[in-house]
């Protein structure tokens, strides 16, 4: 019998007395805490930045100190102020202290862990030059569509558990904007050693500066990275292949780096159609589709941007009837088209998927980000696989037609930058801003980059000869050229943005949505819809845009 | 009769019979342990499930993303009227009652198919290994699941597959085939928590009285007979109880799917907690996916109460009754 059966009316009543007494208190709790949140919303907290990062001089920065020596404002240098926490340590203001220091880092991503394994130089460094003791390096990592729920929601309480972070370029409006991370044209005014010439205005655009276009720089350049093409080099040098190529086609096949360097896309595809046997377990090639972060949107974006394609407008912040066009759409038949030459996995290939199918001897080439380069062979791998530099041979993108019928190429940018937190205590400024000057002198950029897969972004790194045998150099700094390659937004909404097209495009690959131009009209219509909401555009989205779903 | 003027062996059995008055210092004493030991759990309760649910209401009601400059602003009632008309969100909210549907249905079905197997086999030796390896997959977290499950189904060098091409079969890649992708973490699902209803209907079975079952024997009534009128009647609230926590847990599914399909291909496999996921914890758009989760909290609790309507109606007939 249960406890109801047994209860009179008056008890009863009484039990629907005591809920409505509970279900007042929760509203009047509900209340209350609207009422909270309402108090929280009239004023503003340290964490909270400007709605333009424009206006905001110290980009939010909660420390009283680091305004009073910006130089960029005519203020006091540090010569003048030597305990500005943004100018590092002085000789004498950091003696016999002992610091934690943590940073954050993208899991899986070798160059984002090489800061570990190069910080006892720096622990070094630092006891040398200023007298101090720096713990042991903690940090953080998660994989790259993780590691910024993990970072923001530190960040937005205030915290310094993260020093130093490696961030994606894409991450900067969201961490500047609510004025979590030191802007860098201040740490630059103050120690103009740390402002060094980039290799292209491509740096600048995608690891420093928000907003797009405003020359304000937020970001430290910490592994710069462009998009190639891995290709078997002992396959095209093989007599065999050759003869077989020539009779298949009537063309030599072509095996140097320069002959690559301008190749066509339809030419190129022609070598990975003759490469390509399916029933032997060897594809043509291997290409990201992956729905995971921005995999796909990533290695669609030359085919759109090199044949007179754009993503949205980054002066109105418009995208729909701009990504939705015609020439996005061929851009996309033509990308997942592609698909026939690569594993039945393709619509889930990421960055990981191409290194072992390359590795392993599965796919005669893969379109994939140059800064992973240095794990493009394994010395374990199998027969038939590339176990050592020697065997494959890294070009540029090939090229396509652009509307004016020139031979032309854009591909996406990737790589990340250092941020620093703005909530970092005087000290911790202090090491942060010590530790970036010592990571961009000469010798350590040469650890990180011969020892440790990293890539020079600086003119001088560029032009420096020791670097010259990284195999992946060449085709990284010629993508890395003016205008050989574009990064896409950097604003707050990015994530939401990137979302809803990952899903449309791999939607498409799948079969899931009808055609490219739907997977586009859609994410445009969702993507203006998301920055009309946000009060970035003036342009609502066309009629029906919140019920629409995927078709 | 006063006990003093009774026999002193009478007075000895009422004492026996008859508890002594507790001393109102005991009482007090007692009640104070009571809520000695009730308070941490009321204070864990509140401060973990009351407030959080509480502020999370109140958020519902702002504009905040976590990540843009601006503080929350509030809106009234926008996020709600947004989520009305939220066809994705809508998609997925169906999506998620036919997985739920389907999920609880297989589960209960092969659960009590298994349980009465195990029921009828109490000699057979190695039973109680068998049961053991049976809960396996319950208790594993859904997440070596979803990501061991994704390795066996993967067309390249997935067991699944090898094991199909052996018997000359062509590849199939589970999880990014639009029309498999949904019925794969179906399967992974059931292959989860149908052990949990096998369970449940083992419970069953062993509250009938065996009165009743011996009765049934005598009278000599079919397996249906016995199972409609003596093994259901006595086992359903048990079932009920089953179907219902199964209910709630599969409409909270969210981690098996995150690793098996990602909620893809395109959007075939997300269900409504991988998209709530996906705005607050991506998007970090708290205040509409606050009101998102306030929305799935009242279907949570409407179908809780559904099931424990039902639950209660047998107790409602027999208090009437009386």
């Amino acid at each position: 019998m249960t406890h109801s059966a047994t209860q009179t009316p008056v008890s009863r009543r009484s039990k629907r007395w005591t809920s409505r007494r509970v279900v007042a208190a929760i509203a009047a709790v509900g209340l209350a805490s609207t009422a909270v949140l309402a108090g929280c919303s009239s004023g503003s907290d340290g964490a909270s930045g400007t709605d333009d990062p424009a206006a905001s001089d110290d980009g939010g920065n909660d420390s009283e100190n680091l305004n009073e020596g910006d130089g960029g404002d005519g203020g006091p240098s540090c010569a003048d102020n030597p305990d500005n926490p943004l100018c590092g340590s002085s000789d004498t203001n950091m003696q016999g202290k002992s610091i934690e220091f943590g940073y954050s880092r993208i899991g899986g991503w070798p160059p984002s862990s090489a800061p570990e394994a190069m910080w006892p130089a720096f622990q070094e460094y630092a006891k040398g030059k200023y007298g101090y003791d720096v713990s042991d390096l903690a940090f953080a990592e998660a994989p790259f569509g993780e590691l910024f729920q993990k970072i923001a929601p530190t960040l937005a309480s205030g915290s310094n558990e993260f020093n130093l972070m490696i961030v994606d370029s894409q991450w900067l409006g969201a961490l500047s904007e609510p004025g979590w991370i030191v802007k860098a044209d201040d740490v630059f005014a103050l120690n103009p050693e740390l402002d060094i010439e980039p290799y292209s205005s491509l740096v600048t655009n995608t690891y420093q500066v928000y907003p797009d276009g405003s020359g304000q720089r937020w970001g430290f350049p910490q592994m710069p990275d462009t998009q190639g093409v891995f290709l078997r080099k002992d396959w095209l040098e093989d007599p065999a292949n050759q003869a077989a190529f020539k009779e298949a086609t009537g063309k030599d096949l072509p095996t140097t780096y320069e002959e690559y360097e301008n190749i066509m896309m339809d030419d190129f595809i022609e070598i990975v159609d003759f490469f390509n046997d399916p029933a032997a377990g060897v594809y043509g090639t291997a290409m990201m589709y992956s729905k995971e972060y921005d995999f796909f949107s990533c290695a669609y974006y030359p085919f759109a941007y090199s044949t007179g394609g754009e993503i949205w407008n980054p002066e109105t912040n418009d995208v729909y009837g701009i990504l939705n066009s015609e020439v996005n759409a061929a851009a996309m038949e033509k990308f997942v088209g592609l698909s026939e030459y690569q594993p039945e996995t393709f619509a889930t290939q990421g960055i990981g998927d191409m290194i072992d199918l390359f590795t392993q001897g599965r796919a005669f080439s893969a379109f994939q980000w140059l800064a992973v380069g240095a794990f493009m062979h394994n010395p374990e791998a199998p027969e038939g696989g590339v176990a050592s530099p020697d065997q494959y041979l890294a070009i540029p993108l090939p090229k396509f037609e652009a509307p004016d019928g020139e031979a032309n190429i854009i591909g996406a940018m990737g790589g990340q930058p250092w941020v620093i937190n703005s909530f970092n205590d005087d000290d911790q400024m202090r090491v942060a801003v010590d530790f970036l000057k010592w990571w961009y002198l000469p010798e350590t950029q040469d650890v990180f980059i011969l020892e440790n897969g990293g890539l020079p972004w600086s003119k001088e790194g560029a032009a420096n000869p020791a670097y010259a045998d990284i195999p992946y150099l060449k085709p990284f700094l010629y993508m890395l050229g003016e205008g050989r390659s574009q990064d896409f937004w950097h604003l707050p909404e990015y994530s939401e943005m990137l979302a809803v097209q990952q899903e449309a495009f791999n939607g498409y690959a799948t079969g899931t949505v009808s055609s490219a131009a739907e997977a586009l009209d859609y994410s445009a219509a969702k993507q203006q819809e998301i920055l009309f909401n946000a009060g970035r555009t003036t342009v609502p989205p066309p009629d029906g845009t919140a019920e629409r779903t995927l078709q | 009769m006063s006990s003093s003027s009774a026999p002193a062996s009478v007075a000895s059995r009422m004492e026996d019979v008859i508890p002594a008055p507790v001393p109102p210092r005991a009482k007090s004493k007692k009640t104070w342990w009571s809520w000695g030991l009730l308070v941490p759990v009321l204070v864990f309760f509140i401060l973990m499930n009351v407030v959080p649910t509480i502020w999370m209401l109140g958020l519902s009601f702002y504009n905040y993303t976590l990540t843009s400059a601006g503080d929350p602003r509030f809106i009234g009632m926008d996020n709600y009227n947004q989520l009305a008309s939220a066809g994705p969100l809508w998609l997925s909210l169906g999506r998620t009652f036919i997985f739920m549907v389907l999920a609880v249905a297989i589960q209960t079905v092969l659960g009590a198919v298994v349980g009465y197997l195990f029921w009828k086999s109490n000699k057979v030796p190695g039973r109680r290994l068998a049961l053991t390896l049976l809960f396996t997959p319950m208790i594993l977290t859904p997440l070596s699941s979803g990501l061991f499950w994704r390795l066996m189904l993967d067309p390249v060098f997935g067991v699944i597959n090898y094991f199909g091409e052996l018997i000359g079969l062509d590849k199939i890649d589970f999880t990014t085939d639009a029309t498999l992708a949904f019925p794969a973490v179906l399967v992974v699902d059931s292959w989860m928590w149908i052990p949990f209803m096998a369970l449940m209907t083992l419970a069953a079975l062993g509250s009938v009285p065996k009165a009743e079952l011996e009765a049934a024997q005598v009278d000599n009534l079919s397996f249906w007979q016995r199972l409609i009128h003596v093994i259901i009647p006595a086992g359903k609230f048990i079932i009920i109880l089953g179907i219902l926590l199964r209910t709630i847990d599969v409409f909270k599914t969210m981690d098996l799917v995150y690793l098996m399909t990602n909620g893809g291909p395109g959007d075939r496999t997300e269900l409504i907690a991988v998209a709530l996921y996906r705005l607050a914890f991506k998007s970090f758009n708290l205040g509409y996916s606050s009101a998102l989760a306030v929305l799935l909290l009242f279907i949570a609790i409407a179908l809780t109460s559904i099931y424990l309507f039902v639950l209660n109606l047998r107790s409602r007939r027999e208090a009437e009754n009386a």
